[in-house]
């Protein structure tokens, strides 16, 4: 019998699957970004599958809002022949097919064997408020070193973006 | 002489109305009604007097007038009424649609002009009902070399992006399509995609003007958005839920604008760079860049992004009720319904008809509908403001002002609404419940 969670989850196995193998071999790089996109979107999917909407409106929020606004932009603004230098080999598809295989195959057996399979599906969602005491009493050195690295990106990001050859000349009052 | 029929027989003429109306007899009665009933055995069916109203009765409620409220009653909880009708996609239309008409009279008052006046006799009432016509029946004009699939998809995209917002703004108490827990956070995951569908029908349309008009919007959006969640923060940080009707909820008492003033300015000033209205409406400026990225639109497909825009106005504008003016609360002044109506029936003359389910809605509901729609039209108004005023700004003050000074201002009402919290005043357990 199949239910109706099961035809979704196939639904959107099948979407992100599909749009992440789309994303890697369209020639087109506005349309892999959007197969891309789809792809993120159905991860968020997943999430609200696995009763967890928080999660899953963050990885809409960052990942589609943000990350593949920042690589649509790259796509559209910048040259391709300056990011991409593109190599076509048989043998080199066919490689890097069997070493994803090999990756899954070992990451599998890694989590079967470490007991998730006995995973709880009646449990009750958690509330996205115990998420947020947990960051705050137990998790808080995690939390800290993720502030850290994210402030040291954003200082990086300023420092390489800062050029001294351009005085602004333009108002900005 | 007539050529479009020179064959023509009366007798032949009957002869094939009979054989139409003998085929569409036999296809209903063999394909149409079981199709109906299949249908009305999956939709749940109220009860009405007592008894279950199965398929096989489904039918009476034309021949009898008592079993008539019941299911409209019914069909207004059902979440079909919900999206397409009333706190979803209808009732956001209409409201947007009466925008389209009330901002171009409102913005002639303000200028002394007289704006739309010939169509319809009284001050062109009807002027939104012919340009809509008029959008309708244009030719749909694609350019030559535009990337088609998204330049097609991109309006419908909007106009869904759009609706997807409005679904989640509360209009009164319970009626809201979507109330997700994390209602809040559905807000800023939604409003995330309006970027990137004006960039990529922007870059879709293959124009210079579309695509200067796309990364300018692109732009905006994205320096608006980080002051836009940021003061919201402060509302989350006093109410301690992200659930849009709770928010509402712990209004009850006095407006959350009173203690998160500055929150409510940015946010404003966020609204209308993100609807892109003057002063931010850079993204399409006529005498810049002809439309912006809206140029090579034409017709329905205007139309349809047309649409989004006001839907999206709508929304936000509900939004700033729902979490700053109070949303649905206010004082009680609906009339409730005449109680002996529903115990007597209505008596004209000699006839005295009973009329079971009355009444339709509840006095709660519709009271708090109409604080809805006064705060939020008040709203709008304000917001539609500002285009009868100000001069459009220049691009390096619009990001000056989003990624310097909004982001301060709204870091400072979160300290003070950190504070109200420590000291006890507001939120869970404070001072002032």
């Amino acid at each position: 019998m199949l239910h109706m969670v099961d035809a979704v989850f196939l639904a959107l196995s099948v979407l992100t699957i599909g749009s992440a193998i789309v994303a890697l071999e369209i020639r087109s790089l506005i349309y892999g970004s959007i197969a891309l996109m789809l792809t993120l979107s159905g991860i968020a999917g997943f999430f609200l599958l696995l009763d967890a909407p928080f999660v899953a409106m963050f990885q809409l929020s960052v990942y589609v809002g943000s990350i593949a606004v920042l690589i649509l932009f790259t796509v559209m603004l910048v040259r391709r022949e300056l990011i991409f230098n593109k190599i076509e080999d048989k043998r080199r598809r066919y490689a890097g097919i069997g070493l994803m295989l090999a990756l899954m195959l070992g990451i599998g057996m890694i989590i079967i064997g470490s007991g998730m399979k006995s995973m709880e599906t009646n449990s009750a969602s958690v509330d996205y408020k115990k998420i947020g005491a947990d960051f705050l009493t137990y998790y808080s050195p995690a939390l800290i070193v993720m502030a850290l690295i994210l402030a040291a990106s954003v200082v990086g990001a300023l420092t390489l973006a800062r050029r001294e050859d351009i005085t602004s000349d333009q108002r900005t009052d | 002489m007539s050529t479009i029929a020179p064959q023509f027989r009366l007798s032949r003429f009957i002869a094939s109305l009979f054989d139409i109306i003998f085929w569409v007899l036999l296809i209903f009665s063999l394909v149409g009604l079981p199709i109906v009933f299949i249908i009305l055995f999956y939709i749940k069916m109220p009860i009405v007097n007592g008894q279950m109203l199965t398929p096989y009765l489904a039918m009476t409620w034309m021949a009898d007038p008592s079993r008539t409220l019941p299911i409209i009653k019914t069909l207004l909880h059902t979440t079909f009424f919900h999206v397409i009708a009333f706190p979803g996609f209808g009732f956001a239309a209409l409201l947007a649609a009466a925008t389209i008409f009330v901002e171009r009279k409102f913005l002639a008052k303000i200028q002394l002009r007289v704006g739309p006046l010939y169509c319809g006799k009284i001050e062109g009432i009807l002027q939104l009902m012919g340009d809509g016509l008029k959008l309708i029946s244009k030719e749909i004009i694609i350019p030559a070399k535009a990337d088609k699939p998204i330049f097609w998809v991109g309006p419908l995209l909007f106009v869904g992006t759009a609706g997807a917002f409005v679904s989640l703004i509360p209009v009164a108490r319970g009626w809201v399509v979507a109330n997700p827990s994390v209602g809040l956070l559905a807000v800023f995951a939604t409003i995330g995609f309006f970027p990137i569908i004006s960039v990529l029908t922007a870059w879709a349309a293959n124009n210079k003007w579309t695509f200067i008009g796309g990364l300018r919007a692109l732009h905006q959006m994205i320096a608006f958005e980080i002051p836009l969640i940021l003061s919201l923060l402060s509302i989350v940080i006093l109410t301690g839920t992200l659930n849009l009707s709770q928010i509402v909820e712990s209004q009850q008492h006095y407006w959350w604008i009173v203690f998160a003033p500055i929150s409510a300015i940015v946010f404003f000033i966020c609204i209308i760079a993100e609807l892109e209205r003057i002063p931010f409406d850079l993204p399409e400026a006529e005498s810049e860049i002809v439309a912006g990225w809206l140029t090579e639109f034409s017709g329905m497909m205007y139309g349809l992004i047309q649409l989004g825009t006001y839907l999206k106005l709508y929304a936000f504008a509900g939004l700033f009720t729902v979490l700053f003016l109070g949303g649905w609360n206010g004082p009680m002044v609906w009339p409730p319904f005449p109680a002996d109506i529903v115990t007597h029936g209505i008596t004209i003359g000699p006839i005295t008809a009973k009329i079971p389910g009355l009444p339709l809605f509840d006095q709660d509901m519709l009271n708090g509908t109409l604080w809805f729609v006064i705060k939020t039209v008040g709203v709008i108004l304000l917001i539609l403001l500002p285009r009868g005023v100000f001069p459009r700004i220049r691009i390096d003050m619009l990001l000056h002002t989003g990624w310097y000074k909004l982001i301060g201002l709204a870091f400072i009402n979160i300290f003070i609404a950190l504070g109200l919290l420590y000291a006890g005043v507001l939120g869970p357990g404070g001072l002032i419940q």
